[in-house]
C-alpha cells in the first residue's frame, strides 16, 4: 500500500473518531477535527474555484495566447480573447474591497449584480417549474370514467381527492385576511394536518439521511481497521479513549443549570 | 402499573450518551455481521429503471455527479447502478459525465474506475468525463444554451473538438436522457428548474431531499427518483448487482427501529410525567 493512502486512512480515522468524540462531551479531539475541517474546507473551495473558474474561464479569456496582453501574461486554456470579461474582473475586485473601510461601498455593486442575476434566473425557473407545472399537475380529474376508485399509489379517484383537498386546505391555512374559525377554521385545521404529515415525512427522511451518513463513516472505519491499514481505527480508538478518560478525570464536567 | 410507569420514567431520563451508544451499536453490528434483508423495488425506482430501459439504442446519456464523499454511501450506488444498466444492455449507449460539485469530479473518477474494471470500455468512444464547472444553476443554463462554450476541454484538458463522441453535441437538447445523482444544491431541483423540458430527466437523491423533489415526479417533470439509501438498494436489486446500499439497508433498518423505540419511550415518559405533575 502507498504511504499516502496509509497516511490518509490514519488521518481520516482520527478526524472521524475526533468528531464522534463530541457525543461524549466537548473535548480537544473534537476541537482539533472541527478546526481542521473548517480550515481545509475553506482552502479547498478557494483553491478549487481559483483553478477551475477564475484561472481558466476569466484569465483564460483575458490573457489568451493570441490576445493583446500576451506580452504581460499568458493563460492558454483554448479560449479566444474576450474584452467583456473585464467586467466580472472589475466587479470581483470591487467585492474584495469590502475589507477596506474607505472603499467598502464599492462591494455593493458586485453584490447587486450577483443578486440581480440570481433573482432573474430563479424567477424564471421557479415560475416555469414550481408555479405553472405544479398548478397544472394539481388540476386533476376526479370522475373521468377511466380512473379507478382506489390505488395504493398512482392515479386513482381517492388519491386525486387527497391531493386536491390537501393542496386547497394547506393553501387556505396561509390566508390570513379572514379569521380562522367556523367552517373556514375547520378547513384550515385540515390544512395543518396535511402540513404536519408533510413535516413528519421530512423529519423521517432527514433521520434516514443521517443514518446513511453514519453507515458511510462506519464502513470506512471498518475498512481502516484491517491489517492493510495497520489497524488504524483500533489504535486510534484506544488512544482517544485513554487520553479522553485522563482528560475528563482532570476536567470534570460541570453540571448544567 | 405503577412499577411499569417508573421503569418508563427511568428509561425516559436515560443519559443521552447511552442512547448514542445504542444507536451506534444498532448500526454497527449489521455492518460487521451482514444480514440479508429482502429488497423489493418501489414504484419510483421502477419508474427510473423503466425510463432508462425505454431509451432508444445508441443513446447519449448525461450523468451529472452532484454530490461529494459525505453522501457517497447513498448516491454512489445509484450512479453506478445507472451506468451498469446502460452498459449491461449492450445497446451502444454513450455516457457523458458532468459535475456541478467540485468533489463530484472525484466521485465520477471513482465510479468510472469501478465501471472500467467490470466492462471493456474505450475512453472518448463509450464515455467521456467532462468534469466540474462552477456556477451552480448558471452551468445548467449555459449547457442548455451552448455546451461547447462551457466545456471547451474535458477533465483531462483534451479539446472537446478532438473527442469523437462529442460530435453533434452542442447543448443539453442533444442528449437522450439526463440523470442527476444529487446531494443538495445544486442538484435535482436545479436540473428540473433550468434543464431542458424536452429531454427525459431522472434523479437519485439523498433521503433529506426526497420530500422536496417528490412533487416533480408527481407532475412528470422527473421520470421517477431513487430515494436515499433504500432507493439505491432497490436499484441495485433491479440491476442485479448488490453493493454497499444493499449491505447498508440492514443497518439502516435496525437503526430506525431503535430510534422509533426511543421516540415512543420518550413520549410515554413525557405523558406519564405530565399526568403525575397534574395530580399533585
Amino acid at each position: 500500500m502507498l504511504f499516502s493512502s496509509l497516511f490518509g486512512a490514519w488521518i481520516a480515522a482520527f478526524l472521524t473518531l475526533g468528531i464522534f468524540s463530541y457525543l461524549f462531551r466537548d473535548n480537544p479531539f473534537y476541537r482539533i477535527a472541527e478546526h481542521v475541517f473548517v480550515g481545509v474546507s475553506a482552502a479547498y473551495w478557494a483553491a478549487t474555484f481559483y483553478w477551475t473558474q477564475i484561472y481558466p474561464n476569466l484569465f483564460g479569456r483575458l490573457f489568451p495566447i493570441d490576445g493583446p496582453f500576451n506580452n504581460f501574461w499568458v493563460v492558454d486554456k483554448g479560449h479566444e480573447f474576450s474584452i467583456i470579461y473585464i467586467l466580472p474582473l472589475i466587479l470581483g475586485i470591487m467585492m474584495l474591497l469590502s475589507v477596506s473601510k474607505q472603499f467598502n461601498w464599492m462591494a455593493r455593486w458586485g453584490i447587486a449584480y450577483t443578486v440581480g442575476i440570481a433573482a432573474g434566473l430563479k424567477a424564471f425557473g421557479y415560475l416555469k417549474s414550481n408555479v405553472i407545472e405544479q398548478v397544472a399537475s394539481s388540476a386533476l380529474p376526479i370522475f373521468d370514467g377511466n380512473t379507478p376508485w382506489f390505488a395504493i399509489s398512482g392515479n386513482s379517484i381517492f388519491n386525486n381527492l387527497v391531493i386536491i383537498i390537501g393542496t386547497v386546505s394547506a393553501l387556505l391555512y396561509f390566508y390570513f385576511s379572514k379569521e380562522q374559525k367556523g367552517a373556514f377554521g375547520k378547513v384550515t385545521r385540515l390544512g395543518i394536518y396535511f402540513l404536519m404529515i408533510s413535516f413528519g415525512a421530512s423529519f423521517g427522511f432527514a433521520v434516514m439521511g443521517r443514518i446513511s451518513l453514519l453507515i458511510g463513516r462506519f464502513n470506512d472505519l471498518i475498512n481502516f481497521s484491517t491489517a492493510d491499514y495497520n489497524y488504524a481505527t483500533i489504535w486510534i480508538i484506544i488512544f482517544i479513549v485513554i487520553v479522553l478518560g485522563f482528560w475528563s478525570f482532570k476536567n470534570p464536567e460541570k453540571s448544567e443549570v | 402499573m405503577e412499577k411499569l410507569e417508573n421503569i418508563i420514567l427511568k428509561l425516559g431520563s436515560i443519559d443521552r450518551r447511552i442512547i448514542f451508544l445504542i444507536i451506534g451499536l444498532a448500526v454497527l453490528i449489521p455492518l460487521l455481521r451482514p444480514v440479508d434483508l429482502p429488497i423489493r423495488p418501489g414504484p419510483s425506482s421502477q419508474q427510473v429503471y423503466d425510463a432508462i430501459d425505454s431509451i432508444p439504442d445508441n443513446s447519449k446519456v448525461l450523468i451529472s455527479f452532484d454530490y461529494g464523499p459525505s453522501t457517497r454511501p447513498e448516491i454512489h450506488p445509484m450512479t453506478l447502478g445507472v451506468m451498469r444498466q446502460l452498459l449491461d444492455q449492450n445497446r451502444g449507449h454513450k455516457i457523458y459525465v458532468t459535475c456541478l460539485w467540485p468533489d463530484g469530479l472525484y466521485m465520477a473518477k471513482d465510479a468510472l474506475k469501478t465501471i472500467n474494471k467490470e466492462y471493456t470500455l474505450e475512453k472518448y468512444e463509450d464515455y467521456v468525463l467532462l468534469g466540474f464547472r462552477p456556477g451552480y444553476e448558471a452551468v445548467i443554463k449555459g449547457l442548455e444554451n451552448n455546451l461547447r462554450a462551457v466545456y471547451t476541454v474535458d477533465a483531462d484538458l483534451t479539446s472537446i473538438d478532438d473527442i469523437p463522441m462529442m460530435e453533434g453535441i452542442n447543448s443539453l437538447e442533444d442528449f437522450d436522457f439526463i440523470f442527476s445523482g444529487s446531494a443538495g444544491y445544486p442538484g435535482s431541483l436545479e436540473w428540473v428548474l433550468y434543464g431542458p423540458t424536452t429531454v427525459p430527466l431522472s434523479s437519485g437523491t439523498t433521503s433529506i431531499q426526497v420530500n422536496e423533489v417528490l412533487p416533480y415526479v408527481q407532475s412528470g417533470q422527473l421520470k421517477g427518483i431513487l430515494a436515499g439509501m433504500p432507493g439505491a438498494a432497490e436499484y441495485e436489486a433491479l440491476v442485479g448487482k448488490k453493493g454497499i446500499a444493499t449491505s447498508g439497508m440492514a443497518a439502516q433498518s435496525y437503526g430506525h427501529i431503535v430510534i422509533i423505540l426511543f421516540i415512543i419511550l420518550g413520549n410515554l415518559a413525557y405523558f406519564i410525567k405530565e399526568r403525575r405533575e397534574r395530580k399533585y
